[in-house]
């Protein structure tokens, strides 16, 4: 089933072409990867799929439904999740207040319930504690659950944006390069932690630059080249696409 | 109404308008190159009034030079609040920052209080004599002169901007600020001259306007907001904009003295201030401005 | 376990002492001086919601005291309502007055906030001035008569005194309900970053109206309670003078924290009176304090913004006096 179809999506900014009529789909439960070259319009993409820009041209279909006009606040309501390249943490909350913070849009108390303390209130925020405690332990931070988010490691920020972004109950997670500035250690506990992830029913859209993680974990790659789609497929035939080998020439190693 | 009061109306709506102008362009070259609203403007039309009455009271200056001296003083005072209390927080938050523009404009009131007292100062016209008549408006010559100050201020700035080098690189500044840092601008001493430079202007307001209304520790509040909503008005970030605020919001509120009524004149600003936030908030001449994520 | 013990005791002590001061004071001047603190710590309670927890800055809020002191007075007094029906209007006319200008403003971005809360406090200001037919004009608004609910008239100071703290510290216990709660960590997530409040499906717009209308709303009650206090009410008092030190109580008391601000503000209030509240302390010193108190904030915030800005509650939390916010939310499952 096809959950999220992007149908010859464009965005220009002035002059430029940053997204050139690129479409693809994602099939529900599957794990697809989005790679390109600097400046391919791979963020330009990511931030049309998630609704903080709007395409000039194209839609976005998410399990049908036209995601034109829709804020980043309520797509969340709907089923669709991110993170951020650089993470945008609750530096001041704890790691455990920060995913509570993931459940929102998945509760209800108000500022009236709230004030009055209504039982109701009561027994939604020990759900959320609860959840909030589960999830902690699916990234691996149960250790750093009282932890200030400003306080935690790199790779520790990235797991609980993660964390965050799965409490708000998505049905698509949209990962803006979750690999970034990990060691290979890091990486390997990233990969478990997507593959978690894809187990529990949740589809996965995965922004990288780091072609290891890309290949061992995804089921399909698009490839984008100065914001047009340029492949698509599997890894492994990606891995030998020409067009693919061409447009990463000239571009340094990535490990 | 005879054209010779509509005519009056419209002279003491741009006399206030320059003022506003003044006020304006402080407010904005601040804005431009830090992104704060220097909340303490206001305080330098006042210095520079009260400054320069001292200088001829109490110091004993002739008229000219109690002026530069007051203009002056002003101007180390911008400087010296920008290195002691905006500097050291200069990449923090912006809201940050206009708290401490707020501290700083009610203490340098209340100094100003304890110092030179609470009273209302006089201080002579620039040149003294009697008003001119064109077309049956009266010009008071301090109206003359506060319209050539301000035009000299523009051309002085405009000749700033676009032929010196340190002109330039303020305006790199206000563009991009770490593209200008890396072009090898001392973004930092950019952000000082900024508010000197916006003290300048608004001593320079305050003292023209002194010898016609006045001074006193408490007089910048008012203005301040006045200058605040000519420079939203105009486009904050731009001082060409700043300017065309400033003369246009004062013909506003004259015009509306004249034609409504004038209980409610010191309203007129505010209300401008708050349609132009709520509809158009880049003003008349600014641009929309775009969240990055 | 004794968790639960400790927090009531760091709590229920204050609170406590706080509600038998009447009956330790003799003094019938500090006990309406502490009557003042707990008007000034109520408007505080929703300024720090606003500012210390959900991060808006607003240079407005004596615009809001006195249009529900105004309103208060015109409905009791002019149109005869009961005292609680003066109370109600008050609340409801600031809410409403908090309505109009948040959300305009709210889509702003935050410097824009603070000079249209600035611009607004302006225009309540000259309104309170030149509405003579309502306010009474500069002169202002006489004969409002004490508080007064079915038939019981609260008339000396020590009856007003629990009465206004009565308002307070339940509007600082509903306040700390709600930043225990959902609303309380959405508002500091905005406050933390926007971006990933808006990614937690948090309706930013909404929830600022929201902080912005509640704190408009304790304003205006604070103004009404003023108004039966005193009897008697002017545009003087409602001034940006006014908004700027219940700004600057709140930065100074800090941020995330309801007892911070409140604290901040109760100390900062009595030091003007400070000769009549502590013995032996020289009527010279209250009077230096009161003729440099604007001074004192002036550097206060500034010192504060710069050094320590999370006020004195964020210093307190660093030393670790203070418990984390997670072992008293434990305390609330």
């Amino acid at each position: 089933m096809r959950l999220l179809q992007v149908d010859s999506v464009t965005k220009r900014f002035g002059g430029l072409v940053a997204v050139d009529a690129v479409s693809f789909d994602v099939v529900e439960g599957s794990i697809k990867a989005l790679i390109g070259p600097n400046g391919a319009g791979k963020s330009t993409l990511f931030n049309v799929l998630t609704a903080y820009e709007r395409p000039d041209e194209g839609t976005t279909l998410f399990d049908g439904q036209d995601l034109s006009g829709i804020g980043p606040h309520r797509i969340v309501r709907l089923g669709v999740a991110r993170t951020f390249q650089n993470t945008q943490l609750f530096e001041e909350m704890s790691a455990l207040e920060n995913v509570l913070v993931g459940r929102h849009p998945l509760t209800r108390t108000g500022m009236l319930s709230a004030a009055l303390r209504l039982p109701g209130t009561v027994a939604e925020e020990r759900a959320s504690r609860e959840e909030a405690e589960r999830l902690l332990r699916l990234v691996g931070l149960e250790d750093h659950a009282d932890a200030l988010a400003a306080d935690l490691p790199h790779g520790l920020r990235r797991a609980l944006e993660i964390a965050r972004a799965l409490a708000t109950g998505p049905r698509l997670l949209l990962l803006d390069e979750p690999a970034a500035g990990l060691n290979t250690a890091e990486t390997s506990a990233l990969a478990e932690v997507l593959y978690r992830i894809r187990d529990m029913g949740v589809t996965l859209v995965v922004v990288e630059h780091d072609m290891g993680l890309v290949m061992e974990i995804s089921d399909e790659i698009v490839v984008l080249n100065e914001g047009r789609k340029i492949a698509e497929g599997p890894p492994r035939l990606i891995q030998k696409d020409p067009a693919v080998i061409e447009a990463y020439l000239g571009e340094p190693e990535y490990e | 109404m005879e054209l010779s009061e509509l005519l009056q109306f419209a002279v003491a709506g741009l006399k206030n308008g320059s003022v506003y102008a003044l006020v304006a362009l402080g407010f904005t070259i601040v804005f431009a190159s830090t992104g704060v609203i220097n909340f303490a403007q206001g305080e330098f039309y006042m210095l520079g009034g009260m400054l320069s009455v001292f200088a001829l009271q109490a110091l004993g200056f002739p008229l000219v030079l109690a002026v530069v001296a007051g203009v002056l003083a002003t101007t180390a005072i911008g400087v010296v609040f920008e290195l002691l209390a905006i500097r050291p927080r200069k990449d923090g938050d912006p809201l940050a920052l206009i708290i401490i523009t707020v501290g700083g404009s009610i203490l340098l009131q209340s100094l100003t209080r304890h110092a030179l007292g609470p009273d209302e100062l006089p201080f002579p016209a620039f040149t003294p004599g009697p008003s001119i008549l064109v077309a049956g408006a009266a010009i008071e010559r301090q109206t003359l002169w506060m319209w050539a100050l301000t035009a000299a201020a523009v051309v002085a700035l405009t000749v700033l901007y676009r032929r010196t080098a340190f002109g330039k690189a303020m305006r790199a500044c206000a563009i991009d600020r770490d593209g200008a840092r890396l072009m090898g601008v001392d973004t930092r001493m950019m952000v000082t001259a900024s508010f000197g430079l916006a003290a300048m202007l608004g001593a320079l307001a305050g003292i023209a306007t002194t010898p016609l209304t006045q001074t006193a520790f408490n007089v910048g509040a008012r203005v301040g907001l006045k200058g605040f909503a000519a420079a939203i008005l105009g486009g904050l970030g731009n001082p060409v904009g700043a300017v065309i605020g400033g003369l246009l919001l004062g013909l506003i509120e004259s015009l509306s003295v004249a034609f409504l009524s004038s209980t409610y004149k010191d309203v007129i600003a505010l209300v401008v201030l708050l349609l132009v936030l709520f509809v158009r908030p880049q003003g008349i001449l600014g641009r929309r401005e775009r969240e990055k994520v | 376990m004794r968790r639960p013990a400790v927090r009531l005791m760091s709590y229920g002590i204050p609170v406590l002492l706080v509600m038998v001061a009447p009956l330790l004071v003799e003094d019938r001047f500090v006990l309406k001086v502490l009557t003042f603190v707990g008007i000034n710590a109520l408007v505080v309670v929703g300024l720090a919601l606003l500012f210390g927890y959900a991060g808006q800055v607003s240079l407005g809020h004596a615009g809001f005291v006195g249009l529900g002191a105004y309103t208060s007075a015109y409905a009791t007094v002019r149109l005869g309502w009961p005292w609680l029906g003066g109370m109600a209007a008050a609340a409801l006319v600031a809410s409403l007055g908090g309505l109009l200008l948040a959300l305009p403003s709210l889509r702003l971005r935050g410097h824009y906030l603070a000079m249209a809360t600035l611009g607004f406090g302006e225009i309540m200001f000259i309104a309170f001035v030149e509405a003579e037919s309502l306010t009474g004009g500069v002169d202002g608004f006489t004969g409002i008569q004490f508080a007064s609910v079915a038939g019981f008239d609260f008339r000396t100071p020590a009856q007003n005194y629990w009465l206004v703290w009565g308002v307070t510290l339940l509007a600082a216990a509903v306040a700390y309900n709600i930043v225990r709660l959902r609303p309380g960590r959405a508002m500091r997530a905005l406050h933390g970053s926007e971006l990933g409040a808006r990614a937690c499906g948090v309706d930013i717009v909404r929830l600022k109206v929201q902080v912005f209308v509640l704190s408009a709303a304790l304003a205006g009650l604070a103004g009404a309670l003023y108004a039966h206090l005193v009897g008697f009410i002017s545009p003087s008092i409602f001034t940006l003078h006014f908004s700027v030190i219940l700004l600057a109580m709140t930065v100074l008391g800090g941020t995330n924290s309801i007892a911070g601000p409140v604290v901040a503000a109760s100390l900062l209030t009595l030091l003007p009176y400070v000769d009549a509240v502590l013995p032996g302390v020289p009527e010279s010193v209250a009077s230096f304090l009161s003729d440099w108190e604007t001074d004192i904030y002036g550097l206060a915030i500034i010192v504060v913004m710069l050094f320590a800005p999370g006020g004195v509650a964020g210093l307190l939390r660093r030393a670790g006096v203070r418990r984390t916010r997670v072992e008293k939310g434990r305390e609330a499952a």
